[in-house]
């Protein structure tokens, strides 16, 4: 197979970028350097607490390497998994869907030499993010155990043979899926990929068991906390390969005593990739050839959908509502859309049942104090989970008019009120979800009334800020010439967004923190708040209206200025 | 009914519409030919309010474009040169999707209007299709019912023909005539100078940015001396001379 062709095909990918960069305007490039910032503020913040959890581990004898070897494993066998679902996901885009596959396809190129490059696009796109920000979590444990460079060889050559193991696999498994299902039926395909995906995430919770961790005194022996940490591990997984030869380069152990794990390692990575290209001879084209095939005529649910949406587009006028049937219609019927409906899912069952386990009672911390603590994280941890929801959903909103934008901005409608429509239909479902979440975890860690009520209205104001930082900059970088949407959330505005939701609720949590002290202790201890204290309190509330109504009003405005100028 | 004054456009330093000045009158096909990357879709484009003018203005019905933006884009109907529409919607949804824009009712009329135009292009079969299984014509077909919905004053078409069979092409060039005849200005951008002297009133020739000649068939040819078609007197006024010496492939 010659190199050069191969070469060639991969080539359009990286000129195309370093195009991007090169030919982009200052404030383009000042953008991406705002961003680039912010993405190290972030990974440093993760380095941060790594360390911390890390140190604080190293603390605690006999057990504490223990535990930082099984959070190590824990942490790469989230990554792995995670990587093998992005890899399906992906996979189905770069090997069948994707618009410049009928030009790769009529080129005088073997079958071989195209589904390796895409197979390669699959593994940039699906591994650059959990690797940039997993990196710093690993150079934690490099500040932490002081290893030599062995470790960091390591690091980066077993991080890409998980990479590749994971493509493997998720490239394998969509080629079976997408050759055994027509290629009509790939909203049943999909369908069942979400469904194994909650199922896979649900055994994965509750292998680990994180709430062990928690509380190790609860156990009767060392012994027993000992043996039960080590139950999930098993020496079939490349995670535990990689585990262990990153703790021996971590604990300076001789690099012979993990060539072993690195030669299984890497051979399991260069078999699955030829057993790919094998599987690939057979499966790929008949595929792709099949996703080729005329659409099916719609039928199914047409009135149903018909109902949903005259209900939902009454309260919004005729232009308005024209548009948000459009969305609704579009997103039920775009598999890319509605199937992540049901990792929404996935993501909320994970997260509340995180709280329906936590020992509570084991803890060693008077039981009211911890329930609130954890009720004052949980909120920040809501506010997580919105934000990733709405990166999904609303941040793409705008972006959702692709090539087709052209049909807005030439019509009577005024942008400013096509803006504010999207938010006003997001808004509803998002405070509905946000609060559903917030009452049924704080339900589930029994904490007191004023938390409830405190966390419930911190959450109410958040979801306006949250869901306007989403729609403004999504206007504020759109992407109207994506070949899949789902994408665009994994994009430059999209990182950029997540970064700064994370921000504005930390900042929301921290305004908070002080104030909700002074009232918790006062409660418990019976004493009485002074005047400054009462001055403090009030401030404090009122900054978090003051920053929650900047994050309504300022994107909003950035955005629609944006659309305005867009050409 | 439109009048371009001084209409200019700028891309980083690169002046692809330069002082453009136009007056189209009411019921006039108006056909605005040029050589490839001459300014043409750029003008169509800031005529249909999706690109902003560096400098100048554009007046539709005596309003201007910048001060009165809705008021004007609800008098035009626009055809872009590539269809790009809402993939997953069906024809008959998408057609309802845009009348919703307009703020066009759900009444019956608009209904029928609808359908009237779908059965007029050809569609009314294919109207419960995701517009995903539409070819490139009938998407085009399609996006030129859509310009036609809200009974517009103007009809701003930026190559109307490309990808369309010879009937659909006949129904495109009665309907220009029609709507004309009704009162309707159309302006369109066009490569085919078979279809510009067909269809259009009056014509002009954009190159680098600036109008290099305009009025009617007649006119140009009496103007630049040439008798013959349309494409004589294109080919003499843009790169006629250095074409005709170019030498041919076979001669390689």
């Amino acid at each position: 197979m010659p190199i050069s062709r191969l070469s060639l095909l991969i080539k359009p990918r990286f000129m195309g970028f370093r195009n991007q960069i090169r030919l982009s305007g200052k404030s383009r490039r000042r953008k991406a350097l705002v961003l680039a910032g912010l993405g190290l503020v972030f990974c440093g913040i993760i380095f941060f607490l790594s360390a911390r959890v890390l140190l604080h581990f190293k603390s605690v004898e006999i057990i504490g390497d223990l535990l930082s070897h099984h959070l190590l494993s824990m942490i790469l066998l989230t990554f792995f998994s995670l990587l093998i679902f992005s890899h399906i996901i992906t996979a189905l885009s770069n090997l069948y869907l994707s618009g410049d596959l009928q030009l790769c396809h009529a080129m005088p190129v073997s079958l071989e030499e195209v589904f390796i490059s895409r197979a390669a696009f699959t593994l940039m796109d699906s591994s650059w993010m959990p690797m940039a920000f997993g990196l710093p979590i690993f150079l934690a444990y490099g500040y932490v155990y002081r290893p030599g460079p062995g470790f960091y060889l390591a690091l980066i050559h077993m991080n890409l043979a998980m990479a590749v193991i994971a493509a493997g696999i998720g490239i394998l498994v969509t080629m079976i899926l997408v050759h055994v299902f027509p290629a009509q039926r790939t909203r049943d395909l999909i369908m069942l990929l979400s469904v194994m995906m909650l199922v896979f995430l649900y055994f994965l919770f509750r292998f680990l068991r994180p709430e062990r961790l928690v509380n190790p005194e609860s156990f009767f022996t060392v012994a027993q906390y000992m043996s039960a940490l080590k139950a999930p591990q098993s020496s079939y997984l490349p995670t535990q390969w990689v585990s262990d030869t990153l703790w021996a380069a971590l604990n300076g152990a001789r690099p012979g005593s993990y060539v072993f794990n690195i030669a299984l390692t890497w051979t399991t990575a260069a078999a699955l990739f030829f057993i790919n290209v094998w599987a690939a001879r057979g499966l790929y084209f008949e595929g792709y050839s099949k996703s080729q095939e005329a659409k099916k005529r719609f039928s199914a649910g047409k009135r149903l959908l018909d109902y949903a949406v005259g209900v939902l587009t009454r309260p919004f006028g005729e232009d308005l509502g024209a548009i948000i049937g459009k969305d609704v219609r579009t997103f039920f019927r775009d598999n890319s859309q509605w199937s992540q409906l049901l990792l929404l899912g996935a993501l909320i069952v994970v997260y509340v049942y995180n709280f329906s386990v936590l020992p509570l009672d084991k803890s060693p911390m008077r039981v009211e104090f911890l329930q609130n603590e954890l009720a004052f994280l949980n909120m920040g941890l809501a506010g997580f989970v919105l934000s990733a929801v709405c990166a999904r959903f609303v941040f793409p909103a705008v972006s959702a008019e692709g090539e087709a934008y052209w049909i807005v901005r030439s019509s009577p409608i005024r942008l400013k009120r096509y803006l504010w429509g999207k938010y006003a239909f997001f808004l509803l479902p998002m405070l509905c979800m946000a609060e559903v979440l917030i009452i049924a975890t704080n339900r589930l860690l029994e904490v007191t009334p004023f938390m409830m009520v405190l966390s419930t209205l911190t959450m109410f104001f958040m979801v306006f800020g949250v869901v306007a930082l989403g729609i403004g900059l999504g206007a504020l970088y759109p992407s109207f010439k994506h070949q899949n949407i789902a994408r665009v959330a994994t994009g430059f505005g999209g990182v950029l967004y997540m970064i700064v939701s994370s921000l504005f609720i930390v900042l929301i949590v921290v305004l908070e923190a002080g104030p909700v002290y002074i009232l918790f202790l006062s409660d418990v201890q019976g004493t009485t708040i002074a005047a400054g204290q009462w001055v403090f309190i009030l401030l404090s509330f009122l900054a978090v209206l003051f920053l929650n109504a900047l994050a309504v009003f300022w994107p909003m405005n950035m955005g629609l200025r944006a659309l305005e100028q867009y050409e | 009914m439109i009048k371009l004054i001084d209409l200019t456009k700028e891309y980083r330093g690169l002046r692809a519409v330069n002082r453009v000045n136009l007056v189209v009158g009411k019921g006039t096909v108006f056909g605005f030919l040029g050589p490839n990357g001459a300014g043409k879709t750029t003008t169509i484009k800031m005529m249909a309010g999706i690109l902003k003018p560096s400098a100048g203005r554009i007046l539709i019905n005596h309003r201007d474009l910048a001060e009165h933006p809705t008021l004007v884009k609800g008098w035009v109907g626009f055809v872009p040169d590539r269809p790009f529409v809402y993939e997953k919607l069906s024809g008959l949804e998408f057609l309802r999707f845009i009348a919703g824009l307009y703020r066009l009712n759900h009444a019956e009329k608009t209904e029928n209007h609808i359908l009237e135009l779908l059965e007029y292009f050809d569609l009314v079969h294919w109207k419960d299709e995701l517009i995903e299984s539409y070819s490139h014509g009938m998407r085009q077909r399609l996006v030129m019912c859509s310009a036609l919905i809200h009974r517009p004053k103007v009809v701003i078409v930026d190559e109307p023909m490309v990808g369309l069979d010879p009937r659909a092409a006949r129904i495109v060039k009665n309907t220009f005539r029609e709507r004309a005849a009704l009162g309707t200005t159309v302006f369109m951008s066009t490569h085919s100078l078979e279809v510009a002297e067909e269809v259009c009133d009056e014509i002009a020739i954009i190159q680098e940015g600036r109008i290099i000649a305009q009025g009617t068939p007649e006119s140009l040819r009496a103007k630049t001396g040439v008798d013959g078609n349309l494409e004589h007197i294109f080919l003499k006024l843009t790169e006629g001379k250095s074409i005709a010496h170019k030498p041919s492939f076979s001669s390689h």
